[in-house]
Order: C-alpha cells, then sequence, then structure tokens
C-alpha cells in the first residue's frame, strides 16, 4: 500500500452534485474553523492583556464558556466583529458537524425510509440549534 | 453504494486495519461527541445550571479535549491528503506525525486542566 499509486478523478468525472459539494465543504470548512479558532485565540489574548487573566484562563475559557465566573465574557461579547466571527464559526460548525453526523448515520441506518427520517430531523435540528445560537449571541448577551 | 452490509459486529471487531484505522474510529467518536458538546454548549449560553456545572468538571474537561483535539488534528491530516492526493503516499507517515502533534496539544492542554483543577 505504501507503494501504491494514488489515483485522482476530475471533477467532470466525479460529477458534480450535493454529495461532492459537501465533500468539499466539509474540508474546507474545517480549514476555516482553524483560522476563526486561531482569530478567537489572537482576539483572546488581546483581552487577556486588558483583563489580567493568565494563559490557562484564556485556554479553558476559549472552549468551556462560564458566564458567571469568566472575567472574558464582559468584553468580547460587547463587539460586533466578535459576534460576527461567533455567528460564523457556530454555522460553519454546525453544517460541519451535522453533515458529518448524517455520514456516520448513513452507514448504520441503511434503509431509504431511515436515511430519509434522520436526514429531515438533521435539517429540523440544525436550523433550530442555529436559531437558538444566533439568538444567545445577538439578542439575550 | 451498497445499502447493506453482510459484517457482523464480531468481524468488525476482529478487523486489522492498524493505525489508518484507529484514527477513523476516533475520528467518528470525536465528532459525535463534539456534536453533543455543541448541544450543551447552546444549553451553556442559555444559562443552563448544571450543563455549567458539567463543564468545570475537570475529567470532562480532560475526556472532551482528548475527542476535540484529536479531531482537530486528523481532521486536518485528512483535509491535506484529501486536496493534495499526492502526498497519500506518505498517508502512514502522516498519521505518526499526527500522533506526535496530538500528543503535544493534548500534553499542553492536560497542564492546564489539571493545573487549574489543583488550584495552581
Amino acid at each position: 500500500m505504501e507503494n501504491a499509486k494514488p489515483q485522482t478523478l476530475s471533477l467532470a468525472k466525479r460529477g458534480f452534485n450535493f454529495e461532492i459539494i459537501m465533500w468539499f465543504y466539509t474540508r474546507l470548512s474545517a480549514l476555516a474553523m482553524y483560522a476563526l479558532i486561531i482569530a478567537g485565540f489572537v482576539g483572546a489574548f488581546v483581552v487577556s492583556a486588558q483583563t489580567g487573566a493568565n494563559l490557562a484562563d484564556i485556554f479553558r475559557w476559549a472552549f468551556l464558556p462560564d458566564t458567571v465566573v469568566n472575567p472574558l465574557s464582559a468584553m468580547p461579547w460587547a463587539a460586533v466583529l466578535t459576534r460576527l466571527m461567533v455567528t460564523a464559526f457556530i454555522l460553519v460548525l454546525s453544517a460541519h458537524g451535522v453533515h458529518g453526523l448524517l455520514a456516520i448515520l448513513d452507514d448504520y441506518f441503511t434503509t431509504p425510509f431511515a436515511r430519509r427520517w434522520f436526514r429531515n430531523v438533521i435539517i429540523a435540528f440544525f436550523l433550530i440549534a442555529n436559531a437558538v445560537a444566533v439568538y444567545v449571541i445577538w439578542i439575550a448577551t | 453504494m451498497g445499502l447493506s452490509r453482510n459484517v457482523s459486529l464480531s468481524t468488525a471487531l476482529r478487523y486489522k486495519g492498524q493505525a489508518p484505522m484507529l484514527t477513523y474510529w476516533l475520528h467518528r467518536i470525536g465528532g459525535v461527541s463534539l456534536f453533543v458538546f455543541f448541544i450543551l454548549y447552546i444549553l451553556a449560553l442559555l444559562g443552563v445550571g448544571p450543563v455549567n456545572a458539567l463543564f468545570s468538571n475537570w475529567l470532562f474537561q480532560i475526556l472532551i479535549l482528548f475527542f476535540a483535539l484529536f479531531h482537530a488534528v486528523n481532521g486536518m491530516r485528512i483535509t491535506i491528503l484529501d486536496l493534495r492526493p499526492g502526498l497519500i503516499l506518505h498517508y502512514r507517515r502522516a498519521i505518526r506525525i499526527e500522533w506526535v502533534a496530538f500528543f503535544v496539544l493534548y500534553a499542553f492542554a492536560l497542564i492546564v486542566i489539571l493545573r487549574n483543577a489543583l488550584g495552581g
């Protein structure tokens, strides 16, 4: 296997359909998330310089929100840029996540009925979860 | 794409896929863990108290960071190999590099978590 020549197909031969679009989206959204995470950390470092938070606090609060004791929570949400970044991250992440989950479910539930049912549930979850997330980011905080 | 698989669970568990199979499974388990984490995250932002208590638990933090970091590092490898198919020749080496990168990041995360847990 180590010496096998990789085989690649042109886009024309693969066909341009929903699955191909999502295949690209899954990979490109991963890159977008890395970029947003790095930008988020840079922002957290800037805020930490103003609040005196240590490195451990930044990393913990960057991943684990605790608005009661998080001294960073007062500042990042106030900025429109931060809200836009968080919204972009949530939308990219949730689309990446639900498509990944659907790929796993498709592997284990193989009847057309089950696949259609899961697809509808996942789309409904995607819409509701993002509506809640956008509400929390822009209105409730 | 076939719609049925004639592979029993015991056969699947005996499959010797080695390192690539391990990363495949951990990536999937990590993805599902992050999906659950995403739901909890929204609940935390809505102010659901028990979820914040769960997030403050250092055992939970150790577990979720293992899966989150592995998913991120392994996802990076998959993305690079998929977008640069020529590098697939070196996929086993890529997996070894991935594990080194993962352990460096996870060791750092562990230090941060344990330092907070132990009140450092």
